[in-house]
């Protein structure tokens, strides 16, 4: 009994691994690959959404919303900032994809869980 | 000092000082508010001053990109930052329920809004303990201040009554002083007057005028009444008691033959129920004092023709007259020294003052029941 247990434990955790292993490579693949190749700043991009909208599901709506329809309006970013990078195309994934690939994003790039006390 | 001028003079420093104390009470009161609130508002402006040095912090750490972010801290003021939905981000406290909970006295707090959302930072929140050393002070110093005031219109007061007091002390003095001239000067021509009738009626040369002599010997017995209450008054403080075993019933008899002159000259009915051999401690001087002033009150202010009743008992002695009655309003004044409920009879007002003042110095209890028109009933009540 026991060793079924664990065997079960082991293989959640593999599906677990595994499932945050294709959402890595999702993100990686749909949208970091060419954000590293336009030399997009992903991490002025959080601040500028974190500045905005404060909270991680108030922030995962705006993006949401941003890349279902991507245009200068609903862009957090200043036109200026269009003169040199693009407006995207649509993405094509599906909606819990993209939401998952979008939690994953704020997660990567989240400035305030590098926030420590001083001595 | 007096002890009416003492008594004056305590009346007026309580409510002076009573006055006194509660204005400066309700004064020091604000002023105390006042100067906490301020206090309290300078320890609240280093949080604030705080807030706004976080703030500016939050906002070079928002755009930084060495990491780790350090999160600014002060040793003595405690701060956190809240998101949109007030939910804990970062700071020093250690409880993140804080930000709902400032009902903490032993702190001061201060919210504030960060905008835009540095850090995702909406709400920022700094406290610190408060000080009370400077609280602690200004109430020592208050209190302080209350005492010294205090003492110092306390000595204020005293020295304001003793003025407003000695008009009064002066016209008292006067008044005894007068009293006692008075009653020295009486004291020989009522000796003289009393021993000389007593001549008379012993030698019974008083046949023809029999009429004229009983009336001089009333009139003459009333002044020396007159003249023993005024020197019982006079010396009430000097006055020694000789406590002896009376035998009152005796005593109440022979006084009651020594006003017979009297009741008899206003046709007076006298009902007596005296009980036999009541024996008491007292001083024989207090006794007939007592006895006399009752009963000279009940024939001086009965009607003509009107009945006198005399009881002693075990319990109590009781003189009541048929008079005009004392209304209930005077009945509580009616001791007072001076004071008269008719101003139509003679007297000085002093008779029930002096019967206090012997029943106070007995123990014994006072009633007096009277009706307005049908007439007063005077009964002191031996047990103590």
């Amino acid at each position: 009994m026991g060793k079924i247990v664990i065997i079960l434990s082991i293989l959640s955790l593999f599906v677990c691994a595994n499932t945050e292993t294709k959402i890595d490579k999702t993100i990686d693949e749909t949208c970091l690959s060419c954000h590293r190749q336009q030399q997009i700043p992903n991490g002025l991009i959080y601040r500028r959404y974190l500045m905005q909208y404060s909270t991680d599901i108030r922030m995962e709506e705006a993006i949401f919303k941003y890349l279902k329809n991507p245009s200068k309006e609903t862009s957090i970013m200043p036109p200026q900032f269009f003169l040199k990078f693009p407006i995207k195309d649509t993405l094509e994934l599906d909606e819990l994809k993209l939401h998952n690939s979008i939690k994953k994003y704020l997660k990567r790039f989240d400035i305030k869980e590098h926030l420590i006390l001083g001595k | 000092m007096l002890s009416s001028e003492k008594r004056s003079l305590v009346r007026f420093l309580v409510i002076y000082l009573a006055s006194t104390l509660l204005l400066f009470s309700l004064a020091s009161w604000i002023f105390y508010s006042s100067a906490k609130h301020h206090l309290l508002d300078q320890q609240r402006e280093t949080i604030k001053y705080e807030a706004e040095l976080i703030k500016s912090k939050l906002r070079v750490l928002h755009q930084s990109n060495s990491f780790p972010l350090i999160y600014p801290h002060h040793s003595m003021i405690d701060s956190a930052i809240y998101d949109l939905d007030k939910k804990y981000i970062f700071g020093t406290y250690r409880s993140e329920l804080l930000f709902n909970d400032f009902s903490d006295k032993a702190h001061l707090y201060h919210l504030t809004k960060v905008e835009p959302y540095y850090l995702g930072a909406v709400y920022l929140v700094t406290s610190r303990t408060i000080n009370f050393e400077p609280i602690t002070k200004l109430q020592k110093n208050i209190l302080i201040f209350m005492l010294a005031a205090g003492i110092i219109f306390l000595l204020l007061g005293y020295f304001l009554g003793r003025l407003f007091v000695a008009p009064m002390r002066d016209s008292i003095t006067r008044m005894n002083h007068f009293i006692q001239d008075t009653t020295h000067e009486l004291n020989t021509p009522i000796s003289t007057i009393l021993t000389n009738i007593e001549m008379i009626e012993t030698f019974g040369k008083h046949e023809e005028n029999k009429a004229e002599l009983k009336r001089i010997e009333i009139a003459s017995k009333t002044l020396s009444r007159i003249y023993d209450d005024l020197t019982y008054l006079n010396l009430n403080h000097q006055y020694h008691r000789q406590i002896v075993t009376l035998n009152i019933s005796e005593l109440v008899e022979e006084r009651m033959v020594y006003f017979t002159g009297m009741i008899e000259a206003k046709k007076l009915n006298i009902i007596v129920e005296v009980e036999e051999n009541i024996m008491l401690d007292m001083d024989k001087n207090d006794a007939i004092r007592l006895i006399d002033n009752l009963l000279s009150n009940a024939i001086k202010y009965n009607k003509h023709q009107g009945t006198i009743e005399v009881m002693l008992s075990k319990t109590y002695f009781s003189v009541k007259d048929t008079g005009m009655g004392i209304e209930s309003k005077d009945l509580d004044s009616i001791l007072h020294r001076f004071k008269r409920a008719n101003k139509s009879e003679g007297g000085f007002g002093i008779g029930l003052d002096i019967v206090n003042q012997v029943i106070q110095s007995y123990d014994y209890r006072l009633k007096i029941m009277s009706k307005v028109n049908e007439g007063t009933e005077v009964r002191i009540l031996w047990e103590k």
